[in-house]
Order: C-alpha cells, then structure tokens, then sequence
C-alpha cells in the first residue's frame, strides 16, 4: 500500500446515515479518511476538481436532492479517470429494480443499509477491505448484493 | 357419355337449328319436284289422247277421200274432185299436227314418215283413179282393180294409225310406271324426314327446358344470396359499392345508403353525391384516393369521417379490389364498414388503459415509499435502539432497560411487516416473466435461503425429483420457501420437524380435490410435515392476508406467508390447498399446470 490509510467518501443526504457511517469508521480499527458529501451535485463538484484526491471505495446513496445516485454512477461511469474506483451503493432500499440498474450501470457492490449498527460496522469493514480486483472479475448479479 | 357431352354443349342448340332447316328446305325442293311430274304426268296423258284423236281424224278423213274417190268413179261428177282437195287439205293438217307431237319419240317420228308415205301411196291410187274416169276406161277388171287397190291403201293406213296409237299408249303406260315409281317414294322420304324433325325439335325443347329450370333454379339461388348478402351488411354494418371502370357507372348496395342515412336506393349514386357527405377534413384525402383507385387493381383499406344526412358524424373504412366481368368490363368492387362504435369502443379502452397506468405508477409509488420512505425511519429507530443498548445501557435503569428491549422488538416486527408486505405487492406486479423453470433448483434455492433455520431445528426434508415447467422462477422459490418456513416455524417443541415433498402429474377430472371436469393436466406437489397441524375447518381461512391462528408470542408472524402462496400459485394458474390434522401436522398440496 502506498498510502498509510484508505480513502473513503460517502454521498448521503441523510445527516443520521453520515453519522452512523462516521461513528462506524471511528469505531473501527481500520487506518481510513472519510470524506461525506450531501448530495450528488457536490459529490461531482469535488470529483471533477483537476486537483480531486479519488478515493479508495466511493458509497453512493441512491435517494438524494438535485442529483441522485444512479445520476452520479452514469456520469463517474462515463468518465474513464473514475475508472479506478470502487463503487459501492448504499441505499435503504432493496428493491430489485435499483439493484439490477445499478448493476447494469457498472456499481461494484450493492448494500442495503443495515437497521443494527454492530452490523453496519461488520459491513463497512468487509467492504472497505475487500479484494476489489478479486471481486470485480468475478462479479456477477448473485454476489452483486452484498448478503449479510 | 359423349352424347351427354354434347347435349350439354351451348352447340347442340345451334346445330339442331342448322339441321332443321337444311331438312326444310329439302323438303320444299322434293315438294317442288313432285308437283312438277304430277303436271308432267297430266301433260303427257293429254299428249298421248291428243295424238290418238289426230290420228283418228286423220283415218276419217283418209275414208271420207276414198268415198269420195268411188262416188266419182260412179258418178263422174267434177264437184267430187274439188271435195277430194278439200279433205286432203284435212289430211294434211292433221298429219303436221301429228308430226308436232309425235317429235320426241324417234320410233314414233318414223311410223309417222311411214305414214306420211302411205298417204301419198293413197293420193296415187286416187289421182289414178281420176286418170282412168278422163280416159273413159269402162273396163270393170280395171276398176275392181283400182278398188281393190285403194281398199288396200285404205287398210295399210287403218293398220298404220292403230300402230301408232298402240306406240303412243304403250309410251304412255311406262312413263305412268315410270312416274308412279317416283311418286309413291317421295311421301315416305317426306314423312321420315318431318319425323326426324320431330325428334330434333323434341330433343331441342327438352334441352332448353333443362337449361330454363336450371336458370330459374341458379336465378332463385342468386335472389338467395343476393338477401343474405344484404341481411349480412345490415348486421355487419357495412355497405357495398360498385364502379364500371369503363362506363364510370356507381351501383351502391342497400346499406350503402343506410350507412349514410338515406332509405336504399334513394338517389342516382355519383363519386359527387358520396363526396358531399365526406367530413370536409378528410375531403382532401379521400379526394386523392377516389382519384388514384381508378388507375389501382386494389384499393387499400383506409378510413374517412363522414356526415350522415341527419348531421351524425361516424367513422367509415374502405378497401376494394378490380374485377374483370365477362363481358370485358373492368368494375372496382368496394366495401365501406361503419367503424364509428369500434372506434369508440378502442377510445374507450385507451382512456380505461390510461386510468389503469396511472393506478399502476400510483401503486409503484406506493411501492417505492414502503420500500424506502417507510423503511428509512424505521431504520434509524433501530439503529439508534442499537447505540443506545451499546453505548448507554449502563446509566439506563432496569425498567428503561426493559422498556427499550421492547421498543426494538415492536421495531423489528414492523420491518418484519413491511417486508412481507413488499413481498406480497411485489407477487402481484404483471411485469414477471415466465421461463422453463427446474422446480428442483428452486427448492434447493429455498433451503440455501433457510439454512440456518433448518440447522437450528434440526429438520428433515425430503423430496422426489420435481419436473421443470413454464414458470417465474423467484416467485416459486419464494413459494418453497414460505411453505418450508411455515412447517419449521409450527413445529413440535419435542420431537425435529420432518417435511415430505412429494410429486405426481395427474389429470384434471379425475383428482377429487379439483372437481372439474376437464382433462387438462397438472403437477400435483404435496409438502406434508409432521408439525402442529390445525383444525381443518381453518383449511380455507389461513390463505387470508393477515390471517393467524397464534397468538403472536407463542408464533411470530404476520400472516402474510400462505397469503403470499396463495398468490403465487394463483399467478401460475394453479391451486393450492391445506389440510391440517390438529397435534400430528399439517398438508398443503399444489397444483401448477403443465406446460
């Protein structure tokens, strides 16, 4: 590893979701930087910043004002400099039409926010260290959804 | 067979015709040629008297000289001479009157020549007679002599005539031969022929009887047809129409004018009358058309509005083709349907489509709201519950404590809820789509799904090769896994669930749980455990959304599982039904069509 911790941003409109997201980090005994953004539109205004530092793991929530997510994964989709990062969505919902769209539009793993925050911890860990290249090459729409 | 042919033929009628008057005429010509040798025959009969009465005169007037001659020669009176002059002038007349008719037959010219010479035989005998009375011989053995002579001439003469009238009798009686021979054939070839007309006429009258009743016959059926044709419109509302393309002569059928309000027939039918009766946007187009379908084999089908004569405005279609007629003529034949309630019925049903799609996009955001409006709040509850049992659960008191575990297991059934709900909603939507579906990939799918559920309770299950069919695979997983869930949840507290999955492929009519009467064909699956079973009179109620049995804190649950199956075994035309014997467990048993 080049750098001595792992780079992570959060676009949610919800402050309780950025909150819990935070605390969870806080609490774990990962090296991380966590950056949050409110919305997709400040989410691509930093991203398209000649200067941007890109993160690791981007997790994208897909209910937001001004500019949702599944917005946001077309337009860093389209981009080849993004082509780095690992995409991860995180959202309330599970329904299947977020997750096949999602999914069809190049996300990396899908995670429906988790109702316990032990489990929230769990989930970001196992996320955050993932093998994304192991996980990428063999990503299908089964293991797309990450189970818990 | 070849007469049958023949008799049929439009030819027969025109050949008896032909046949009958060459036979008439023939007729005629016989005739003709018969009542000429009659006249012939008459003209001869008159011909052979003629000459014997000629003859006859002529033999009387021989006498009369040789009386005479031997009334000089008594006499010796000069005035005997001068009478004998006189009758010769008789002979000579009678005798060219003799030669004229006795001209064509060559035996007879020359007993005239020879008679001729017998009369000059006797003028010598007479002028020798004169020469002896000048002379005044009174010798009696020249006179016998002279006598006797002219008696022989006399008789020589008599003989003559007789022979020739013999000739001309006997001439007469071969051509009465001769003429009779003929006569009595012509009436017999007279009478077979009008015969065989007969026959010709007969046959002809028969013929164009045949053809009489069979035209009556194809006439009524036309009359038939042409009815029924016009009953057909009436009911299909619509209207026929037809144009000489030669002539540019417009016939309308019946219903054609009904079509545009009038009583049939009520006008001389023009391209200018229909055009008026064209709604005036559409007069253009159909204008065009009208223009264009002359030059056309077919008339593509296409729609106009138009007026009627009471002001209505109704929606026609019409379409067409060319046909050629017998007689060469070239006629467009059209039909016009009346497609107004059609049309409305289709604006009728796009409104009802339209109500329909926005109660679905309604009901999608229902969907949406329960699946992520609902649930975020939900979930902030009980992750903060969460934080506050971690982090906080030292400063709170028992009771809060207590109060607390009870709020987050209030909490967690209603996610429990909203899920199941989701579930349910989620079965009904119309967009799922039926595959060829292994039932056995769907089970195993099922058990991945409850694996823990199942290592917890220790449970059993065992299943027959289940077959594939056309089918929503995630639905029936779903079903799988609601009945096994439902079986491991009402289980014995003492003894390890036991569940038994069977299947069998029966037909409709004879399978008493279905009590139809058809031979379609089903997958029977039946799922029977060893659980707590139920009263059977519950069989029917258990399939109701938010129906329960339990108590909740004996058995969690929302009443949605079986409310779920029953769905999805809806959704695949099948049928599903429960059996519960109370204490020792419970069968529900499914029926999915084949195929």
């Amino acid at each position: 590893m080049q750098k001595e911790y792992i780079h992570i941003i959060l676009a949610d409109d919800d402050e309780d979701d950025r909150l819990f997201f935070t605390d969870a980090f806080s609490e774990l005994k990962i090296s991380t930087k966590v950056q949050t953004f409110n919305d997709g539109v400040e989410l691509m205004e930093y991203l398209n910043q000649e200067d941007a530092v890109l993160p690791q793991v981007l997790f994208l929530d897909l209910n937001m004002p001004r500019k949702n997510g599944l917005e946001a994964l077309h337009e860093i989709k389209a981009n080849p400099k993004f082509d780095s990062m690992a995409i991860a969505i995180y959202s309330t919902s599970s329904s299947e039409e977020h997750i096949e769209e999602t999914f069809v539009c190049g996300a990396n793993i899908y995670i429906k926010k988790p109702s316990d925050f032990n489990t929230l911890k769990k989930v970001l860990s196992d996320v955050v260290t993932l093998n994304w290249q192991y996980h990428t090459s063999g990503l299908n729409k089964d293991n797309f959804l990450l189970r818990m | 067979m070849d007469f049958i042919k023949i008799y049929r033929s439009p030819l027969f009628l025109k050949v008896i015709f032909v046949i009958s008057i060459a036979i008439i005429f023939f007729i005629a010509g016989i005739t003709l040629k018969h009542i000429h040798s009659l006249s012939n025959a008459s003209n001869w009969v008159n011909h052979t008297y003629r000459t014997a009465i000629e003859l006859e005169h002529l033999y009387a007037d021989i006498k009369d000289i040789e009386v005479a001659k031997r009334d000089y020669l008594l006499t010796k009176d000069q005035t005997i001479r001068f009478a004998i002059n006189i009758y010769k002038k008789d002979v000579q007349k009678s005798l060219e009157k003799v030669k004229a008719l006795t001209q064509e037959n060559k035996e007879q010219r020359k007993n005239t020549i020879i008679l001729e010479e017998l009369i000059q035989i006797k003028y010598q005998n007479v002028d020798k007679a004169f020469a002896l009375v000048e002379s005044r011989i009174n010798d009696n053995y020249v006179v016998a002599d002279e006598l006797l002579s002219g008696k022989k001439a006399i008789f020589d003469i008599k003989m003559q005539v007789e022979k020739m009238v013999k000739l001309e009798e006997k001439l007469l009686d071969i051509r009465k031969a001769n003429y009779e021979d003929n006569q009595n054939l012509t009436p017999i070839i007279i009478y077979l022929l009008l015969l065989f007309i007969l026959g010709l006429l007969s046959l002809a009258y028969f013929k164009m009887n045949a053809d009489l009743i069979n035209i009556k016959k194809n006439n009524d059926e036309l009359i038939l047809a042409n009815e029924s044709s016009n009953l057909a419109e009436i009911v299909g509302n619509y209207g026929t129409w037809f144009l000489n393309l030669e002539t540019n002569e417009y016939t309308l059928s019946d219903n054609e004018y009904r079509l545009l309000g009038y009583a049939p027939q009520a006008f001389t039918p023009s391209l200018e009358d229909f055009a008026k009766h064209v709604h005036p946007d559409d007069y253009s187009y159909v204008k065009e058309i009208a223009d264009s379908m002359i030059h056309q084999e077919i008339l593509a089908p296409f729609s106009y509005r138009v007026i009627k004569k009471d002001g209505t405005l109704r929606h026609f279609k019409a379409m067409g083709r060319v046909v050629e007629n017998k007689s060469n003529e070239r006629i467009l034949i059209g039909t016009t349907s009346d497609i107004t309630d059609a049309i409305t019925a289709s604006e009728e049903l796009e409104v009802r489509n339209r109500i329909l799609e926005a109660n679905n996009k309604e009901l999608q955001a229902f969907n949406y709201v329960a699946s992520h409006d609902l649930q975020e709040p939900l979930r902030k509850i009980e992750t903060f519950i969460s934080r506050l049992i971690d982090k906080e659960s030292e400063s709170i008191t028992e009771t809060g404590q207590q109060y607390l575990s009870r709020i987050k297991a209030s909490a967690g059934r209603m996610r429990i809820l909203i899920d199941d709900l989701l579930q349910f909603s989620r079965t009904t939507r119309a967009e799922n789509i039926f595959e060829e579906t292994n039932l056995n990939e769907q089970l195993e799918n099922s058990k991945a799904e409850l694996t823990q559920f199942i290592e917890d309770t220790k449970a059993t299950i065992v299943h027959e090769d289940l077959p594939s069919l056309n089918a929503i695979p995630f639905q029936i997983q779903q079903l799988f896994t609601n009945l096994i869930h439902n079986s491991l949840k009402y289980s014995k507290e003492n003894s390890s669930p036991l569940i038994q999955i069977k299947v069998d492929k029966i037909i409709a009519e004879k399978e008493s749980l279905l009590n139809f009467q058809t031979k379609d064909s089903y997958y029977k699956i039946v799922f029977e455990d060893n659980g707590i079973g139920f009263e059977q009179e519950y069989a029917q109620k258990i399939f109701d959304l938010f129906s329960r049995l339990h108590g909740k804190t004996e058995y969690a649950g929302t009443g949605i599982g079986l409310a779920i199956c029953k769905k999805i075994v809806e959704n695949h035309k099948g049928f599903i039904f429960a059996e519960g014997r109370p204490g020792s467990g419970a069968t529900f048993t499914i029926f999915l069509p084949v195929g």
